[in-house]
């Protein structure tokens, strides 16, 4: 548990002269589903932003197993939020997880038999099968976020960074998305999760990390998720940030 | 009069040079239209003005390579400062690309009535590239124009899955590798190139269209991208060749315009009459669904009814019927038009005291109707 | 630093807007001269021919260059300045500054003195426009005995506004009225020598009416009466069905007009295997360059007549 995959140090990410992260510090455990939680604001989809290089932070480096994220592409697997991209694009649930398949592919070649094997496979993983061929505008939220999903699993990458899964989806649905992270964890794969339900976040994760701007506290969730922890994070951020300067 | 196209020198340079311009802006165009970049067009082509009129002054010759240039040069600038002014303020997309469409294009007018000031400068003409002079096109434009159009193709087979990818997830196409600033950069200059090319047929003002018009069109009728670039290029292309047999036919008429309306037109038949997306499909459809959805709600009440009863059949009056749910049916008659409808397809049964229940049947219909179309409607 | 490129690229386009705005106001105000009559002219035509009446007794500001095409010319917040300050406005008329018209009414509503040259002609003696009745065609200068009339009605003015200077006027214009007599016999000569069916003028747009009907060609332009209007496709394929079944040897282009219109209809002629050549290049409306002898009426009709029948003798 000690060997830690990913090391976030320092991380500020300041949007129009306001700090949106300050001074965070991260280390990530592999084999173990881990959830981000915090209130509106906190940063969450901010902080995986920054490390995968979506957003350039202010200060701060993230080292994925020791190295930059450009040299470690391969092994990290992105599911962002659904609303972050146009459902009414000319494309159907195939072609969507085939993206999955470009990176490996790199530029100019095409998607052959082989990329879209391995995407019928992942699309089979999050069962929308019978959907293949479907509009994307035509599906529902619980859908695209399988789509999604599929489009990160045909990565097969080592550790997934997903942005609000589960939102707006229905109860079917979040079952099958948990079950499907559990395989990936008993596969020895790292899971993080930026997630918004905290009832849940005991059933569904290992560990937790509790952000608001700064982060309160991290580690394991019998130890970390406490009443007493989760007041001090869903507290005003103002007050959050004093705290961190008193402490230092 | 089609046969002309053929056989008339002028008009074959002036439909070559329009299909062109449409093969070009349609497949650029779909692009811009789908990465919510529309006026992309309208921006490139108003900044395009004052590199006109400076390579006039700097160069010196009317000649249309060194105007391209000029107008290349300028208008590639303007793109690069509105992705910095983007990038690095608070300001949105829209806003800066008007700022400096105005700027611009403000200063390429300046530019142009100081010219015309200049005496003996032979400058007549610059202004043309407003509006466009189709009819006067020569054959060594039509050859630049075909060079970039086989450009543009290649580049959009080329970077096919590449350029997908930027239109609809950018995030993702950074996170897996593919710089998206390079990528960005390309199609950004071939819509300049585009545009620049387009200057000549349809000119500054109209280019815009162009690019926006056989996009929009060609989505009405089709979900698949590659389909969509091949419609938007017939879509252009077609206009072209039909606004230069239109204008030909009368005397005095500019081509230009003519080729931007006839886009246009195609781009509002698409919109109301396509299959699917249509809005005059959607209102038949909707007509239909709502009759459906008279006949369904009753059934529905009933369904209900049946429910509330703890499952059983016992019928109800027409008030009841009537009041369970507000909706479509207004009146009592009509409820019992409703309800003879359902009794013929069996689905409700009438009982004496003109009372109404569900039948098993009707039982069935309700339950499909719940898990229609795969969705856990529930 | 594409930032600060950026930052300084919009700064200096801004303060270019300035700058230009600003210098074409500041030149305006150093030209009154208050012991002279003070008159702006629009075109180096009638200015050329104004100071040939009013020698050195006028001050005379002409607002065109030459090349510049007054049918599209937009005045700048310089030229009304002068156009206010000056004694007295003259200009074609016949809706010739075709972007002007609006200028030159508000002008006459504050009781400036204007004065269109084209006034003095009976109308009788205009062209009437073919599309809009009503409307005539205002290249009047190429006929030179209508142009004589105008010198006239701008030597009656003159001496309306100003009775001291009437002499010397009058004198002036006595001695011009007698080169343009010159002139108009030279053109008629030169005509003489080629043969009627000869007598075909293609030129950029309908600039040269008045000269066909003078001087007996039949003349055809590829635009209208405004270079505003765009040549249609079909306007081109017409003209080139025209000159190839006619043969016609050559067709013009003029100075203010751009030379790719005849170009393409160059190419559109040869495509009927018929060879057309660019007979050169005329001066329909402006005067060609000031201190050569095309800078002057006389000369720029000489230079007319001679490059047509040259071009056409072939």
């Amino acid at each position: 548990m000690e060997d830690y995959i990913v090391k976030v140090n320092d991380m500020t990410v300041v949007y129009h002269k306001k700090p949106v992260l300050w001074d965070v510090d991260l280390k990530i455990p592999p084999g173990l589903l881990m959830a981000i939680v915090g209130p509106n604001g906190a940063g969450k989809s901010t902080l995986i932003k920054a490390m995968l290089g979506l957003v350039k932070p202010t200060t701060g480096k993230t080292t994925f197993w020791g190295d930059s994220y450009e040299k470690q592409r391969k092994k990290i697997g992105y599911v962002p939020q659904r609303g972050s991209v146009d459902w009414d694009f000319p494309t159907d649930v195939l072609d969507v997880v085939t993206m999955g398949t470009y990176g490996e592919l790199g530029w100019i070649k095409r998607p052959g038999k082989r990329e879209r094997d391995l995407a019928i496979k992942a699309i089979e993983k999050v069962d929308m099968l019978s959907f293949m061929d479907r509009q994307i505008s035509q599906l529902s939220g619980g859908q695209q976020q399988r789509v999604f999903l599929a489009r990160a699993l045909v990565q097969d990458a080592d550790i997934y960074f997903m942005d609000e899964p589960f939102q707006g989806v229905d109860a079917k649905t979040e079952r099958a998305i948990i079950s499907l992270l559990e395989e990936l964890k008993n596969r020895g794969k790292t899971v993080v999760v930026v997630h918004h339900d905290l009832q849940t976040v005991p059933e569904y994760f290992d560990w937790v990390v509790l952000l608001n701007r700064v982060i309160i506290e991290t580690g394991p969730i019998d130890k970390v998720f406490t009443e007493e922890n989760l007041k001090r994070t869903y507290r005003s951020s103002h007050e959050n940030l004093y705290r961190k300067r008193d402490v230092m | 009069m089609l046969a002309e196209i053929f056989s008339d020198y002028t008009l074959r340079i002036v439909s070559i040079g329009s299909i062109l311009l449409g093969i070009i802006s349609g497949t650029l165009g779909t692009y811009a239209v789908l990465r919510k970049q529309s006026l992309i067009g309208d921006m490139v082509s108003h900044a395009a003005l004052p590199g006109i009129g400076l390579s006039f002054l700097i160069i010196g010759s009317k000649n249309t390579e060194w105007l391209l240039l000029g107008a290349f040069i300028a208008a590639w600038i303007a793109t690069i400062i509105v992705n910095t002014i983007y990038r690095n303020s608070r300001i949105k997309y829209d806003s800066a690309l008007g700022m400096i469409l105005a700027v611009f294009f403000g200063f390429g007018l300046v530019l142009l009535s100081y010219i015309q000031k200049i005496p003996n400068a032979n400058q007549a003409g610059l202004e043309n590239f407003l509006f466009g002079q189709a009819s006067t096109l020569l054959e060594r434009d039509i050859i630049l124009m075909a060079i970039i159009a086989v450009f543009t193709i290649i580049s959009v087979i080329l970077f096919w899955k590449e350029f997908k990818l930027l239109s609809f997830d950018s995030d993702f196409a950074d996170i897996i590798g593919f710089s998206t600033d390079k990528l960005d950069l390309i199609l950004t200059t071939l819509i300049v190139i585009a545009v620049v090319v387009g200057l000549q047929s349809v000119g500054v003002v109209l280019m815009s269209a162009m690019l926006i018009a056989p996009a929009v069109a060609s989505r009405q009728w089709t979900d698949k991208l590659s389909i969509m670039i091949i419609l938007s290029s017939t879509f252009g292309a077609l206009s072209g060749v039909i606004g230069t047999i239109i204008s030909s036919s009368i005397p005095k008429m500019p081509t230009g315009p003519i080729i931007v309306m006839v886009v246009t037109i195609i781009a509002f038949i698409s919109m109301l009459f396509a299959p699917k997306r249509g809005l005059i499909w959607r209102r038949i459809k909707d007509y239909y669904n709502k009759k459906e959805l008279g006949a369904n709600m009753v059934l529905n009440n009933l369904y209900s009814l049946y429910k509330n009863h703890g499952e059983d059949f016992h019928p109800h009056d027409l008030d009841t019927i009537c009041l369970h749910h507000t909706g479509i049916i207004h009146s009592k008659r009509m409820l019992k038009r409703e309800l003879h409808k359902l009794e013929i397809l069996g689905l409700a049964k009438e009982y004496e005291n003109g009372n109404w229940a569900i039948t098993q049947k009707g039982l069935d219909k309700m339950e499909s109707i719940f898990f229609e179309d795969g969705r856990d409607i529930v | 630093m594409v930032k600060k490129l950026s930052i300084m690229i919009i700064t200096i386009l801004m303060l270019s807007i300035l700058l230009i705005g600003c210098d074409s106001n500041r030149q305006s105000t150093q030209e009154i001269d208050n012991d002279k009559l003070n008159i702006v002219a629009t075109t180096t035509i009638i200015g050329d021919t104004v100071r040939k009446i009013g020698g050195d007794k006028i001050n005379l500001q002409v607002l065109m260059g030459p090349g510049i095409d007054p049918h599209l010319y937009k005045a700048s917040a310089g030229d009304v300045n002068k156009m206010q300050k000056a004694d007295l406005l003259i200009y074609n008329g016949l809706h010739l500054e075709g972007k002007m018209g609006d200028i030159f009414e508000q002008l006459q509503k504050t009781n400036k003195n204007t004065y269109a040259v084209a006034d003095v002609i009976d109308p009788n003696n205009l062209i009437e426009s073919e599309e809009f009745a009503g409307s005539y065609d205002p290249h009047i200068w190429f006929d030179v005995q209508l142009w004589m009339e105008v010198v006239e009605g701008i030597k009656d003015t003159l001496i309306n506004i100003d009775p001291g200077n009437k002499d010397y006027y009058s004198e002036n214009t006595l001695r011009y009225l007698k080169e343009l007599e010159d002139l108009n016999n030279y053109i008629k000569s030169r005509t003489d020598e080629l043969p009627e069916a000869k007598r075909v003028l293609i030129t950029a747009h309908d600039a040269f009416s008045y000269f066909g009907k003078a001087y007996g060609f039949q003349v055809k332009g590829l635009q209208g009466l405004s270079t505003a209007t765009e040549a249609g496709t079909a306007d081109v394929r017409d003209l080139a069905d025209f000159i190839a079944t006619r043969e016609i040897p050559a067709i013009f282009i003029e100075s203010s007009v751009p030379s790719k219109n005849m170009e393409a209809l160059k190419k559109a002629v040869e495509s009927r295997n018929f060879s057309v050549e660019i007979g050169g290049e005329l001066f329909s409306d402006s005067l060609g360059t000031p201190g050569t002898e095309e800078g002057t009426y006389i000369g720029t009709v000489k230079h007319n007549i001679n490059t047509i029948v040259d071009g056409l003798l072939q």
